[in-house]
């Protein structure tokens, strides 16, 4: 029979609750702030609301940095029962995932589609701002449960904003495909997860590995536990062979919306995947050696080849930049797992610096296609021929983010891979090879990220206007700020690095 | 260990259970019946009427809608529930959450009010009207 809990018991519960709300605070107001934004779309009425729901939305998520911030001083700890960890690595990804929601909304405030394409924007900035919530709980969480949740509400949202073109059927078209696919991967990482709940008892990823280091564990299960979690965590971050539905999804969704999924959902990902590797599942050389030879690390060195290999080749026959950048994107999917697979604390802190250098260069990136697409109404390659002479300063930011994206100095995005690399070569003979793969399929990538600047400066366009086109002068301030960026912390990018270093600290890593 | 076996064990007799049921139930019906099937038997039933085209037609968008707001509230008091039994031990901070936890969802079926959901106009049948005059003004074009 069902008893009451007795009095105490309810008194100590409640404690800890209200303990945990402490180190709350930060998702605390977004939440706020996601309900103030759908009263104050409720309450706006007419022709300006989309600009001012963004500048509020912009404000709004500027403003939680003061709350995040101050979660400096605190110690780092499990709260709610161990369903939530407080550390400076999440820390890291709160900032990060804040940033590229107002990076997301900046991009949204630029593309004139949505003036075209959507009557109101509505729930548009809310669901951004819920996105933010979600993904900053997968960074944080510490449990199965939570784990799902949080990216459940990452997910249904993302579902809705790539679809929010309600009349363009490729938009449509990519939220169809991307609730299906993300439902199927997430039954299969919640088969996973019972998996492991059947083996250790325990939802908790640091119960769940004191667990499996105390009483052992059937390897052949393990290995299909770690396969079918990695079907979630792989569809997140969009590795091989998981990434079926980033293509048609990247192109069919908005652009600022494509930008936002490939960074901050990839990011995500990526948090989740380091934290629940890391702490929770056993690997290498254990007591309980594998009869099959394989662990999970195994299997995220095929991922991570693969996606490098996939991404990259398959990228050279794209005509639409956007899905262009789809196929990149996979293939950056790869060079991270790299960092992920040297499983220390250089190979955390190459990942975090590649993933601050992906969202500059890959948000800049986008921000440019999209005020192209502003101006030209495509994104297709042939559409990009002769637009160096008209919107020089597009041309020469793209060019510069493209060169980051390919790894070449002196852009960020050659620190990002360097590091990854470096932090490979130390760990010996077998990485030499996984480095060297990694390098070779740079090469390739060289070769499709220059396309775009190849039709933009030396083709000619293919109905010859002289007239110009220019974005508008905060477009280009933008642009020019960002392409200083990329190629400032290029040359110093020592206090990213030290940053990144500072936040792999992780709780809970040092107990395993 | 061997009590985490015998719980999936549970399960797993639980399953077995299901399926010889079904098929014990299949087969003896089986083997009882008389076969004589006509074409009024092996229509499909539909609470009498007589089926008319395909299942398979597009239904108003606004049923998923009304289901998915029945579903918020349905969930709301499923959480409720427990916190009633022991409201008197909780206190008032279990009040406030649950006042925001209802608030949350009270704002979620404002937003479906405003934004019109729970309207459940009828369609007005359009009359088509006889062709305008090609109109001489250009519709304007997006740069």
């Amino acid at each position: 029979m069902f008893e009451l809990p007795s009095g105490a018991e309810i008194q100590s519960i409640i404690s800890i609750l209200k303990s945990g709300l402490g180190f709350f605070i930060p998702e605390i107001y977004l939440s706020i702030l996601f309900m103030g934004l759908i009263i104050l779309d409720l309450a706006l009425k007419g022709r300006n609301k989309s600009g001012i729901l963004g500048w509020a939305t912009l404000i709004g998520l500027g403003g939680s940095f003061y709350f995040i911030a101050q979660q400096h001083a605190m110690q780092a700890g499990e709260h709610f029962f161990g369903m939530y960890v407080l550390d400076e690595y999440a820390i890291f990804f709160k900032y990060f995932f804040v940033a590229s929601g107002m990076f997301a909304v900046v991009a949204t405030l630029a593309d004139r589609k949505f003036d075209a394409e959507v009557k109101s924007i509505g729930e548009y900035y809310a669901l951004v701002v819920a996105m933010v919530i979600g993904m900053v709980m997968m960074a944080a969480a510490s449990d199965l449960l939570m784990i799902f949740l949080a990216m459940e509400l990452v997910s249904l949202s993302a579902y809705i904003l790539s679809g929010y073109f309600k009349r363009d059927a490729r938009s449509s078209e990519a939220a169809l495909k991307y609730l299906v696919y993300g439902a199927v991967s997430s039954g299969l990482m919640l088969y996973g997860f019972s998996l492991i709940y059947g083996m250790t008892a325990e939802t908790n990823i640091l119960k769940i590995s004191m667990e499996l280091a105390d009483h052992g564990y059937d390897p052949l299960v393990m290995i299909l536990a770690t396969l079918l979690i990695m079907a979630g965590f792989g569809y997140k971050i969009g590795a091989f062979p998981f990434h079926f539905w980033s293509p048609d999804v990247y192109e069919g969704a908005p652009t600022p919306i494509t930008a936002y999924l490939s960074v901050a959902s990839k990011a995500a990902g990526f948090a989740l995947l380091l934290r629940f590797f890391y702490i929770a599942v056993p690997h290498g050389v254990s007591p309980y050696e594998d009869i099959l030879g394989i662990d999970w690390l195994t299997l995220l060195v095929i991922m991570s080849v693969a996606s490098m290999i996939y991404g990259n080749v398959v990228a050279i026959w794209q005509k639409n930049v956007k899905r262009l950048l789809a196929y990149s994107s996979i293939a950056h999917a790869g060079y991270l797992l790299l960092g992920v697979i040297v499983m220390d604390e250089i190979g955390t802190q190459a990942v975090l610096f590649y993933l601050l250098s992906y969202f500059l260069m890959n948000y800049a990136a986008f921000y440019v296609v999209v005020l192209i697409s502003n101006r030209t109404g495509s994104e297709t390659l042939d559409d990009y021929r002769g637009l160096g002479s008209k919107m020089p300063l597009a041309g020469a930011a793209l060019t510069v983010f493209l060169i980051s994206l390919v790894g070449l100095p002196p852009t960020v995005g050659f620190i990002g891979k360097l590091m990854i690399f470096s932090a490979l070569l130390s760990k010996g003979a077998l990485y030499i090879w996984l480095a060297l793969i990694g390098v070779l399929t740079s090469v390739i990538s060289l070769y499709y990220y220059m396309l775009i600047p190849l039709n933009m400066f030396l083709r000619e366009s293919l109905e010859p206007n002289e007239k110009s086109l220019n974005p508008g002068f905060l477009a280009q301030l933008m642009m020019a700020v960002l392409m200083i960026l990329t190629i400032w912390f290029g040359l110093f990018f020592e206090p990213l690095s030290e940053f990144a270093r500072y936040s792999s600290a992780m709780f809970g890593l040092s107990l395993y | 260990m061997d009590q985490t076996l015998s719980e999936f064990g549970n399960v797993f007799v639980f399953f077995l259970l299901g399926v010889v049921f079904v098929a014990g139930g299949y087969l003896t019906a089986r083997m009882l019946r008389p076969s004589r099937p006509n074409p009024v038997k092996t229509s499909t039933y539909e609470c009498g009427e007589e089926a008319v085209g395909s299942a398979w037609v597009k239904f108003n968008i606004r049923f998923y809608v009304v289901a998915l707001i029945f579903i918020i509230f349905d969930v709301e008091v499923v959480f409720l529930f427990p916190w009633a039994t022991v409201f008197r031990q909780l206190g008032s901070f279990a009040l406030v959450e649950a006042l925001v936890f209802a608030g949350i969802l009270i704002l979620g079926l404002v937003y479906a009010w405003v934004k019109g959901d729970l309207d459940w106009v009828r369609p007005t049948p359009s009359v088509p009207k006889m062709p305008e005059m090609p109109a001489s003004k250009s519709t304007s074009q997006r740069d």
